[in-house]
């Protein structure tokens, strides 16, 4: 009888048109979109352009042997930073003007960057010009003190520019924040699972529809009847979210790190939380199927929005600021399980993860018996 | 003994929906539950059915306490609901399958009933159709499939026919007449007082939560005042005739028009022929002559009044 009430129940969940196309068309969908608006920053290569500068060639530059062997310093080499140009003042600020330099390095008494607009070149400019008076100020300070300095080896020191932190990742991996959408994305159809969760309870309960009427009338346990809708739910959509990840990964790219038996765990987990929750607001209310559908899709959407699926620091910035909310919402965990899988060798944080993902879906799984164990009903 | 209630007490908050309410069926009966809308005959059916609580009562069916996990009493009985109860995803040949397998674990025999069932309602042309197919009286037909394919010794039709056409209607009434010389007892509601007349041998009228009358057809008549209706043809009558039939014993209300002398009647012996004579000593000639004994719903109405309800 369970095969049979199992297997009756996966073909009709699995003719929902409607479910099909919101658990795994819709995802897919959207992770093409994805695709297609990131593309551009995904495949974009990392090289830095020199940034086009003009210098006026007046006196002071002339004279000023330190700071126009500085420019040509950054102008040259295998990793130049600017393309620099030295023309005289007039022919500086009509290139400037023409947008054929982002900026114009006037050296008078001090030093004077003339620029049309503000953005990233402008920015790495100003920088640059900072860097420099700050160490022309500290040599001329150390020479002040200690005149022995240079022939100390003052000036390597100070040309010398060390990086003294170093990025380093756990598995390999290279961190990529546009893999948090896909992997929101992920927790969101996961989430959907809750779809299947309510039409299931709707179709149980007596007190919600005349179907589930007919069948509580049935010879039929209640919880055998239950288990085998749950479990056909979960087949099905976790048969979904395994369909979505083979495409994100394999025919869109993304990358999900090496350790696929947890990245399948994870969709496990997942699909569990997401049919729990479902089945628990089905169970919970007798409201309209209607009023109940839009509480799971306003829910889903916001713990999706919370857990980075339209603004991808958004996990950061309630990790700062509301830390226990990314560990009560399943799409923010979900997210996080993926990410910390891909990006750290040790799995300690996703476990927490994955035992935080077990003991919401335990918690909704309890809470949805409670309702559903009801034979009996005070009203129908 | 098929069914027995007996003080059935059921609340909803402040309201009484089943007030110390009694019943008793017996094997092989077509028992009609009448009431007017909130008279508590779903929530009888449902507390029958043991999906309802109630606060006071016993329930016995096949002659054992109905529960939620009585299975085996549950095995033989069918539900006909109100409202249509089938999957759109399904044919009708799966819904009706699916159904008949959580009463029949036996495949062959439950292929065998399913083909039959099919037949029954008179659908074998739409087997492969999902109900978003089929019209509002094909829909019906199937929901009355799905609740008798497994041939259940008791079925309760809760107002089966709702908006289904006369034709349908008639197919459904009499298929339930078949089901019941095949054997089943039958527990049948509905608004249409023709429908129950036609097919019920007993007949219950609850209101309030309460049954105010039980019997046959026959007795439920006999209960109350309204006599027979006697409709005469005639040419011409005068004002002064009229009243002298009026003053006739037995005789409740008389009118004329149309060529028409109607006459009501209470219950009572000779009415007939004491109209006729009156008109006989009076030199009137008439026509034909007609009379017709209370319906249904004049006993319907009489018992739970002309006001009108939700």
């Amino acid at each position: 009888m369970f095969f049979f009430l199992f297997s009756s129940r996966v073909k009709t969940l699995l003719r929902d048109k409607d479910s099909v196309f919101w658990t795994l068309l819709f995802p897919i969908l959207l992770a093409t979109f994805f695709y297609i608006a990131f593309s551009s920053v995904m495949n974009k290569s990392e090289e830095f352009s020199p940034i086009p500068t003009a210098v006026v060639n007046n006196d002071s530059y002339k004279s000023n042997t330190y700071f126009s062997e500085f420019l040509k310093s950054v102008s040259s080499g295998d990793n130049p930073r600017l393309k620099l140009s030295v023309l005289d003042e007039k022919e500086a600020d009509e290139k400037l003007e023409n947008g054929q330099v982002s900026g114009v390095i006037i050296v008078s008494d001090t030093i004077s960057l003339k620029v049309k607009k503000s953005g990233l070149n402008q920015s790495i400019l100003k920088t640059l010009l900072d860097q420099y008076l700050q160490t022309e100020k500290t040599v001329q300070a150390v020479i002040e003190s200690n005149p022995n300095a240079i022939g100390e080896g003052l000036l390597d020191a100070l040309s010398d520019q060390n990086i003294y932190t170093k990025e380093i990742t756990f598995s390999g991996a290279k961190p990529d924040t546009m893999l948090n959408y896909f992997y929101a994305l992920i927790a969101m159809s996961c989430l959907y699972g809750s779809f299947w969760g309510m039409r299931n309870t709707t179709e149980i309960q007596a007190d919600l529809s005349a179907l589930g009427a007919r069948r509580s009338i049935a010879p039929t346990h209640k919880l055998k009847a239950v288990s085998s809708d749950i479990l056909a739910a979960l087949v099905i959509h976790f048969s979904e979210i395994l369909i979505t990840v083979g495409y994100i990964a394999f025919v869109l790219g993304v990358d999900f790190g090496e350790r696929w038996g947890y990245v399948v765990l994870t969709c496990l987990v997942g699909c569990f939380t997401g049919v729990s929750f479902g089945t628990f607001i089905g169970s919970a209310f007798r409201k309209s199927e209607n009023f109940k559908t839009s509480i799971l899709l306003g829910f889903s959407m916001t713990m999706s929005f919370l857990s980075g699926l339209m603004f991808g620091n958004m996990k950061i910035i309630i990790d700062q600021n509301v830390p226990i909310l990314n560990m009560v919402n399943p799409a923010a965990l979900i997210t996080d399980a993926f990410y910390s899988l891909y990006i750290y060798e040790p799995l300690t944080r996703y476990f927490i993860n994955i035992g935080l993902l077990c003991v919401i879906s335990i918690l909704f799984t309890i809470g949805s018996y409670l309702f559903l164990r009801r034979e009996r009903y005070a009203s129908i | 003994m098929v069914i027995k209630v007996q003080n059935l007490v059921k609340r909803y908050g402040d309201l009484l929906a089943l007030d110390h309410f009694g019943l008793e069926i017996k094997e092989g009966e077509v028992f009609g539950l009448l009431g007017p809308n909130g008279s508590g005959k779903t929530t009888a059916i449902n507390c029958m059915l043991s999906l309802l609580k109630y606060d006071k009562g016993t329930i016995e069916i096949f002659g054992k306490p109905m529960t939620p996990d009585a299975y085996d009493t549950k095995r033989n009985i069918g539900v006909v609901m109100q409202n249509v109860a089938v999957f759109n995803e399904l044919t009708v040949f799966e819904n009706i399958h699916y159904f008949c397998s959580l009463y029949i674990s036996d495949k062959e025999k439950c292929n065998k009933y399913v083909d039959e069932a099919i037949e029954f309602v008179g659908l074998q042309d739409y087997r492969k159709f999902k109900p978003k197919k089929l019209s509002g009286g094909l829909l019906r037909r199937l929901n009355i499939a799905c609740g008798i394919a497994h041939k259940p010794k008791l079925i309760f039709l809760d107002e089966p026919t709702v908006a289904v056409d006369p034709q349908s209607r008639n197919n459904i009434l009499e298929g339930i007449l078949r089901l019941n010389r095949e054997g089943a007892t039958i527990v049948y509601t509905s608004h249409y007082m023709e429908e129950v007349e036609r097919i019920c041998s007993r007949i219950a009228i609850i209101d309030k939560g309460r049954t105010l009358a039980i019997g046959t057809k026959e007795e439920l008549k006999k209960m109350i005042k309204t006599g027979e209706t006697l409709t005469i043809e005639m040419y011409k009558l005068s004002d002064d005739d009229l009243e002298s039939i009026k003053s006739l014993p037995h005789i409740t209300d008389a009118a004329y028009s149309d060529n028409r002398l109607i006459v009501h009647c209470s219950g009572g012996k000779h009415n007939l022929i004491r109209v006729l004579d009156t008109l006989k000593v009076r030199d009137l000639s008439f026509g034909r002559v007609y009379s017709e004994l209370p319906t249904l719903n004049d006993v319907f109405l009489e018992i739970t009044g002309k006001e009108l309800r939700d």
